[in-house]
């Protein structure tokens, strides 16, 4: 019996092994290590040291919030200061209002975390539901941190407590109990806190890095380059803002509930501008993308602010604000990453065992050596158990600006399947009625319906995600992202799984025979192929119609031609129409014309049909404008 | 309970005084927010600048009315060489805007407390009291809301009525064309950013007889400053005047019925909340109806 189950289990180590590496992610190994390294560490170092590394691994949790908020999502927050204050006082309220109770003080930690995610959120929504501009997050989060501070110190009289607990003023709350674990009310040592802070850290830390590993991640990185065409991909940039604004919240939450019990007390100085002015330092020294920049940025300066005389000496803001100008004129990469840069520029060793140990075969073909030929194409990207095309119609739409009419009654019906041409002199209404299908702008009147469904007042992520798929006249794409996640996030938009995502994001590269560029930035590739990728996003998002503003502006005649190709596989499977300028173009195409003047429709027809018709001549040439046929 | 007419008086002259320390304290950081498009984080240091030139102007035994003259002057000249040194290099690059004057609020606060020592001075509020019915009214706070009035109209007919205003609010608008026109940006950037700075100073001054005179005092007011030019929006004038009275009014009516805290918490909120429906602020509101 024994027996057999030992070789049972010798037998199938090497498969747990294989299947433990597939599904438990790097970052559980990563964290528990990082862990017992914090653990050799708290038992070796003395207490104040381990007092002092404490705070710094706290402030690097900050600092690591910031990165994650700003560095990665792209808002710009002054908040995280607001929410590690946040985060202090209610761990400082309810440690001295439970502990007599409970006995321990990590239901105040949690109830900390949880108070500053929800206090996050509250001031998120108002911020991102609003639509408020990315200039305005940044006054509004730090006009919120600094009414905080007044508001806090101004809390002096002792009617203002909450349960024991007496707000303070100036002076804050004292006797804040430190942390102490549930059980036996044991204080936690200078050395048991450096572990939990390291390993609450780690956890974070390598927490944070798997859920930017996730599409999560990919789309926040979309946010952060290019927030319209994210919207325009069907992601509810809103939403993903408010996600990650409150994730920033409660980590800087939890930082400052550490950081109350760490100093058994907490006073108004959390909300100071001074405060607040370290963490962008921190962030900006470790590099504003790193995770874990965050915790060698807050090294340094706090090292080098230590070495200056304390927390206290008199020259440090002097030097804090100079480093902080320094950074911003002279290297605003951050620190550490232009240092590193600089290495690897005068050591050319070290540059050559980056690109080795760089992303692998960053020239080679991401696909594999699988060769993708038409029919798989046929099957993932055009055809396939696509969706039906669909019809999408405009019912007497009027939009004004200001005093301008720019739409006065426009209607028209484009059925299922086959391509449609919008043209018009300049100021004609077809730029406008476009965005009016995209949903950037709502129209005065009228109604839009997708088949038989109404979408006048959908907003354009919306649009998208019932199966428009939208290419804007400005070439729209993410620059620093690769081919390949460009179109992996159009697909991802539209089917939200990973394994379908992947397959037509491949599918859409080899369809635009981009499959050797997947891991080029694509702001790196030419004009004419940044232009077919976003026309391979269009078609990665498996859209029923498709709105194409000016799709070869700037283009050469081959590329133009190549064009003409893409626009007719769309069409197999999509309503497909192209506002567009070229007559040449819109003549290969050969498809349908509607022309748009004075913000109507004036007369629809083949564009042979059209070129004989003088009135359309007129208007082009500007030979008087009193044709207005209905 | 009814209310008096000395009472209701009252009330309404701590209610203009209020929405006028609220506009003195934002109008120069709206100048360069709405002309330049530049948060200046370091406004509350400008305050502060201009009330601690006036208390040494005071205190060098000059009139207190042109000391504070003097001092808002001063923080114009100030201004100008900030922008000359720093600001000139960054346009464009908000975040950096931002964190490089917050970098120059840090070393300001500490060059002044270097100087003058981190204590707390004071200019004893000028000018008596008068008395309305049972209450007795600083002539000061009247002296505020005339100066609140005086300065929004200074402000408004500055950049509509002066070339330099026409010139400004070209190169706001389209940089390139105003260059190719004649105008001199790069000089009317730095008479911008030395006309909202002044401004500034004119705040700190004004603030100075009324409150402690130390330099930590900016972070007691930008706060308030940036809600204002927030819910305000890009209209300079009209912003500002706009968003004090509603964010004044409202400050001062809970702190009157309640407390000064709530009274705060009460202006935070409400500007949140008016930023949820009019995201670009009362004049952006206007400015898309019109």
């Amino acid at each position: 019996m024994m027996s057999t189950n030992n070789r049972t289990l010798s037998g199938s180590v090497a498969p747990i092994w294989h299947r433990l590496r597939k599904h438990v992610p790097v970052e559980i190994p990563g964290a528990v290590a990082v862990t017992l390294a914090g653990a050799v560490l708290a038992t070796t170092v003395a207490p104040f040291r381990a007092l002092d590394w404490s705070l710094w691994v706290i402030f690097g949790l900050l600092a690591l919030s910031f990165t994650f908020v700003w560095g990665r999502a792209g808002i710009f927050s002054f908040g995280q200061t607001a929410f590690f204050g946040i985060g202090a006082y209610a761990y400082g309220v309810l440690g001295i209002d439970l502990f007599p109770q409970t006995g321990e003080t990590t239901t105040a930690l949690v109830a900390a975390v949880v108070i500053a995610a929800v206090v996050a959120a509250t001031l998120g929504y108002f911020i991102f539901y609003g639509n408020v501009g990315d200039v305005y997050v940044s006054i509004i989060t730090l006009a919120f941190t600094l009414v905080l501070l007044t508001f806090m110190s101004s809390t002096a009289d002792p009617s203002y407590h909450i349960g024991q607990a007496l707000l303070g003023g100036y002076n804050g709350i004292v006797g804040v109990p430190p942390l102490m674990l549930p059980g036996g009310g044991q204080m936690v040592s200078p050395n048991g806190l450096l572990f939990t802070c390291v390993a609450v850290a780690a956890f974070i830390g390598f927490g944070i890095h798997l859920l930017l590993r996730r599409p999560f991640g990919r789309i926040l990185a979309g946010l952060r380059e290019n927030e319209l065409r994210t919207e325009l991909l069907g992601y509810d940039v809103r939403r993903y803002k408010l996600v990650a604004f409150t994730i920033g919240g409660a980590i800087a939450g939890l930082a400052g509930g550490l950081f109350a019990a760490w100093g058994t007390s907490v006073n108004p100085n959390v909300f100071s501008l001074p405060q607040a002015a370290l963490v962008p330092i921190w962030v900006l020294v470790g590099g504003r993308r790193s995770l874990l920049g965050a915790f060698v940025g807050v090294a340094i300066v706090q090292g080098v602010s230590d070495a200056l005389g304390g927390g206290g000496g008199s020259a440090t803001p002097i030097v804090l604000g100079t480093l902080l100008i320094a950074v911003v004129v002279l290297l605003p990469e951050g620190v550490l990453p232009t240092l590193s840069a600089l290495a690897r520029r005068f050591v050319p060793a070290l540059g050559r065992a980056s690109v080795a140990a760089g992303p692998a075969g960053r020239t080679g073909s991401p696909l594999g050596d699988s060769v993708i030929d038409d029919s798989v194409i046929d099957d993932t990207v055009i055809g396939g158990e696509s969706r039906k095309a669909t019809s999408i119609t405009a019912v007497d739409v009027h939009k004004r600006f200001g005093g301008v009419a720019a739409l006065a009654g426009a209607s028209l019906e484009v059925a299922p399947n086959g391509v449609h041409c919008l043209i018009g002199p300049n100021g004609a209404g077809k730029s406008t009625f476009f965005n009016m299908l995209a949903g950037r702008y709502r129209p005065t009147s009228g109604t839009v319906l997708l088949g038989d469904e109404q979408i006048t007042l959908r907003r354009p992520d919306e649009r998208a995600r019932r199966g428009i798929g939208i290419k804007l006249q400005v070439p729209s794409l993410y620059g620093e992202l690769t081919a390949f996640e460009n179109v992996w996030l159009a697909a991802y938009g539209a089917k939200r799984d990973i394994g379908e995502a992947d397959v037509r994001a491949r599918g859409a590269l080899a369809w635009l025979h981009l499959s050797e560029k997947a891991r080029q930035p694509a702001g790196e590739l030419s004009h004419g192929e940044r232009q077919w990728l976003e026309i391979g996003m269009v078609m990665a998002s498996d859209p029923k119609v498709v709105l194409l503003d000016e799709p070869t502006a700037g283009m050469t005649r081959e590329e133009t031609m190549r064009v003409v190709e893409l626009i007719h596989d769309l069409a197999r499977t999509a309503t497909v129409i192209v506002v567009e300028h070229d007559m040449e173009f819109v003549r290969q195409l050969g498809a349908p014309v509607t022309m748009f003047h004075e913000g109507r429709i004036f007369t629809s027809g083949s564009i042979e049909q059209l070129r004989a018709d003088e009135r359309v001549l007129d208007i082009y040439l500007g030979r008087g404008t009193s044709h207005a046929a209905h | 309970m009814t209310v008096q007419p000395d009472q209701l008086a009252n009330l309404t002259l701590s209610l203009l005084s209020s929405i006028a320390l609220l506009a003195v304290i934002s109008l120069g950081l709206a100048v360069l927010f709405g002309m330049m498009g530049v948060i200046n984080l370091a406004h509350g240091e400008f305050l502060m600048l201009g009330a601690f030139f006036t208390l040494t102007g005071v205190r060098h035994g000059l009139n207190l009315w042109v000391a504070m003259v003097l001092a808002a002057l001063a923080v114009g000249a100030i201004g100008v060489v900030v922008e000359r040194l720093l600001i000139q290099h960054l346009y464009g690059r908000m975040p950096a805007t931002m964190l490089a004057t917050w970098g120059l609020s840090l070393i300001l606060v500490q060059v002044v407390v270097l100087i003058y020592g981190p204590a707390s001075n004071g200019i004893p509020t000028p000018l008596g009291s008068i008395r309305i019915g049972d209450y007795s009214v600083s002539e000061y706070s009247l002296v505020l809301v005339g100066a609140a009035v005086l300065l929004l109209g200074l402000t408004y007919l500055v950049l509509t009525r002066t070339r330099y205003g026409t010139m400004a609010r070209a190169a706001v608008m389209l940089p390139d064309m105003a260059a190719a026109v004649g105008v001199d940006v790069r000089r009317t950037n730095m008479l911008t950013f030395g006309f909202g700075s002044a401004l500034a100073g004119a705040g700190g001054a004004l603030l100075a007889p009324i409150t402690a005179v130390v330099p930590s005092m900016g972070q007691t007011y930008v706060g308030r400053a940036f809600m204002t030019v927030v819910v305000g929006g890009p209209g300079v004038v009209a912003g500002t005047a706009s968003a004090a009275g509603l964010l004044g009014g409202v400050n001062s009516l809970v702190s009157n019925l309640t407390t000064s805290v709530l009274g705060t918490a009460a202006l935070l909120v409400v500007a949140i909340v008016i930023l949820r429906f009019l995201p670009t602020g009362i004049s952006g509101y206007w400015e898309r109806k019109r």
